[in-house]
């Protein structure tokens, strides 16, 4: 047994409840594609016709040619389900008798990770069509959760 | 190009253990102590240093470069660290190359260290904050989704069974079991053991990943002239490279990691290799999780896309087959200290070629090896290439 073995003094990085948080803004794309979320419930992506992409979420610049992006483009509320997780796993180490799915829905030439609902894990498939479903608007608060889930059509 | 050869003339390694009594400098010190000794040097012959740690998070200390200056023997001396997360073990030694093959230094010491069990309860908190803070925190994700979404896609993709994925975990902990340094060596696990390991984030499971460890691993490199008077066994570096993807994880080929292809074609390129499958004799690809080793081998151009499996069905892959993919037992069976561990693949190249890797020794006399790692946000490839 070393000296330290989870000594409950060992030096902590601050004293007591001080709360250590960080304030991100949502930067110039983020708040017109999350207003449009919020106010419209549409997904709005943005395209290098140089490049012959469709960013999503959009973004200001290409990566590609560091072209400036100003075409704004609404993608539907559809999109591919491009690979999904179950998540046996909890986050506090438990594991769980229903697993959450966790899918990356392709939209555009980008795409959300996010929750898949109304599905049985059977039924899952790569390449499958869902849809996002939004919050009702008096709940949305302008963030990635007022999509609620996306679910198979 | 006009550059200076470099080579590869003494290396050392601590053993990777689930959780280090040493500090991570004493640790950095105990590598570099050995790689010193291991040549016959002392601080007196190497010029300046690099160093190498993944985030420093997981040491739980800023500047964690700088902290861990004097145990890499950095002290007056030109110094550098380098960090592109988890490809930074097969980077660092790219930077020791450039500091020497450029005719700046002739002589330098590469330390590699990490020390992860310094975060509790688990090193994997140290990765909450790499998901972007407005389009993916606030679903709560963790490390794992990143990796189960790409091995679904990848298993998917091309039609890979699990039970084939597992082969890779196996291979990997059975060759561990020889290596002095390693953490979860294992002669007689089973493919089946892999399969019935929890499961974690489907396809991910317990045996699918490797473990959190803490341990450290130092190099010399030095140019030709010095190399002549120290060793009479060279091992050189015949070329390095190394490509980002986007930073956007989601928009990358989640079936194929193109920013490995461009990587391993910069340093086939530079190494006048036409013919990878047959002039590269050794192969160690980074192999964090199981289904990740198959993927770099692909991408290393080292088999087709979606059969690298194969590779491992066949025997090809074995110890004594064609081309022995991870003979040290890899990061799934030596352990996942992360920039120690890309180093140990280089240090592992190094005892190969040199003939000095005892009951791991690859038969035949291999030539030439390539190691490579991967990543910073799971889009950087790193590759070097060595040959005697
Ligand atoms: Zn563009």
């Amino acid at each position: 047994m070393t000296l330290l073995e989870r000594d409950p003094k060992a030096a902590p990085a601050w004293r007591g409840e001080l709360p250590v948080t960080s304030r991100y803004t949502f930067g110039l794309a983020g708040e017109r594609f999350f207003r449009a979320i919020q106010e419209e419930g549409r997904i709005l992506g943005t395209r290098c016709d140089g490049c012959a992409r469709t960013y999503v979420p959009g973004t200001i610049f290409c990566e590609r040619c560091l072209g400036e992006l100003d075409k704004w483009v609404d993608v539907g509320k559809v999109g591919e389900v491009h690979t999904y997780t179950l998540l046996y796993e909890a986050p506090d180490g438990s594991q769980r008798e229903t697993p959450e799915i966790v899918a990356f829905v392709r939209l555009g030439d980008g795409g959300l990770v996010h929750r898949l609902g109304e599905v049985e894990p059977e039924a899952l498939a790569i390449g499958m069509s869902v849809q996002a479903v939004f919050k009702p608007i008096a709940e949305r608060e302008g963030s990635i959760l007022d999509i609620v889930y996306f679910r198979p059509i | 190009m006009s550059m200076r050869k470099v080579a590869v003339v003494g290396a050392g390694m601590t053993k990777f253990v689930r959780r280090a009594q040493e500090t991570a400098k004493e640790l950095s010190w105990q590598a570099a102590h050995m790689a010193l000794e291991s040549c016959e040097m002392t601080m007196d012959d190497i010029e300046a240093v690099c160093l190498g740690t993944a985030p420093d998070s997981f040491d739980g200390i800023h500047m964690n470069g700088e902290y861990l200056s004097d145990g890499a023997g950095a002290w007056r001396k030109p110094f550098m660290r380098s960090y592109v997360g988890g490809g930074t073990g097969v980077f660092v030694p790219i930077q020791g190359w450039y500091h020497v093959a450029s005719g700046l230094f002739d002589v330098v010491l590469v330390v590699a260290e990490e020390k992860m069990s310094s975060y509790y309860p688990h090193a994997q908190a140290a990765f909450l904050t790499i998901f972007d803070h407005t389009t993916e925190r606030p679903l709560k994700p963790n490390l794992l989704w990143i990796f189960a979404l790409e091995m679904n896609r990848y298993m998917s993709t091309y039609g890979i069974r699990k039970e084939d994925i597992a082969l890779v975990s196996v291979q990997h902990k059975r060759n561990a079991a020889d290596h002095p340094c390693a953490l979860l060596g294992d002669p007689n696990i089973t493919v089946e053991d892999v399969l019935n390991s929890e499961t974690l984030a489907w396809p991910v499971q317990r045996y699918d990943v490797s473990p959190v460890s803490d341990g450290a691993v130092a190099l010399v490199l030095a140019a030709e002239h010095v190399t002549k008077r120290v060793t009479d066994k060279p091992v050189w570096i015949e070329g390095v490279g190394w490509n980002l993807d986007t930073a956007h994880w989601t928009n990358r080929d989640l079936a194929y990691p193109r920013y490995v292809e461009y990587a391993a074609r910069q340093a086939y390129e530079m190494a006048g290799i036409k013919e990878p499958r047959k002039e590269i004799h050794i192969a160690e690809p980074y192999d964090p999780f199981d289904y990740k080793a198959l993927h770099h081998l692909e991408g290393l151009q080292l088999a087709d896309r979606g059969q690298a499996a194969q590779l491992y069905v066949d025997g090809v892959a074995a110890r004594d087959g064609d081309m022995p993919v991870c003979p040290s037992g890899g990061l799934l069976g030596v352990g996942n200290p992360i920039a120690a561990a890309g180093l140990m693949k280089i240090a592992e190249l190094f005892w190969q070629l040199r003939g000095e890797a005892g009951e791991r020794q690859v038969p035949g006399q291999p030539k030439r090896g390539l190691a490579q790692a991967w990543g910073d946000l799971m889009q950087v490839g790193t590759v070097v290439i060595m040959g005697r």
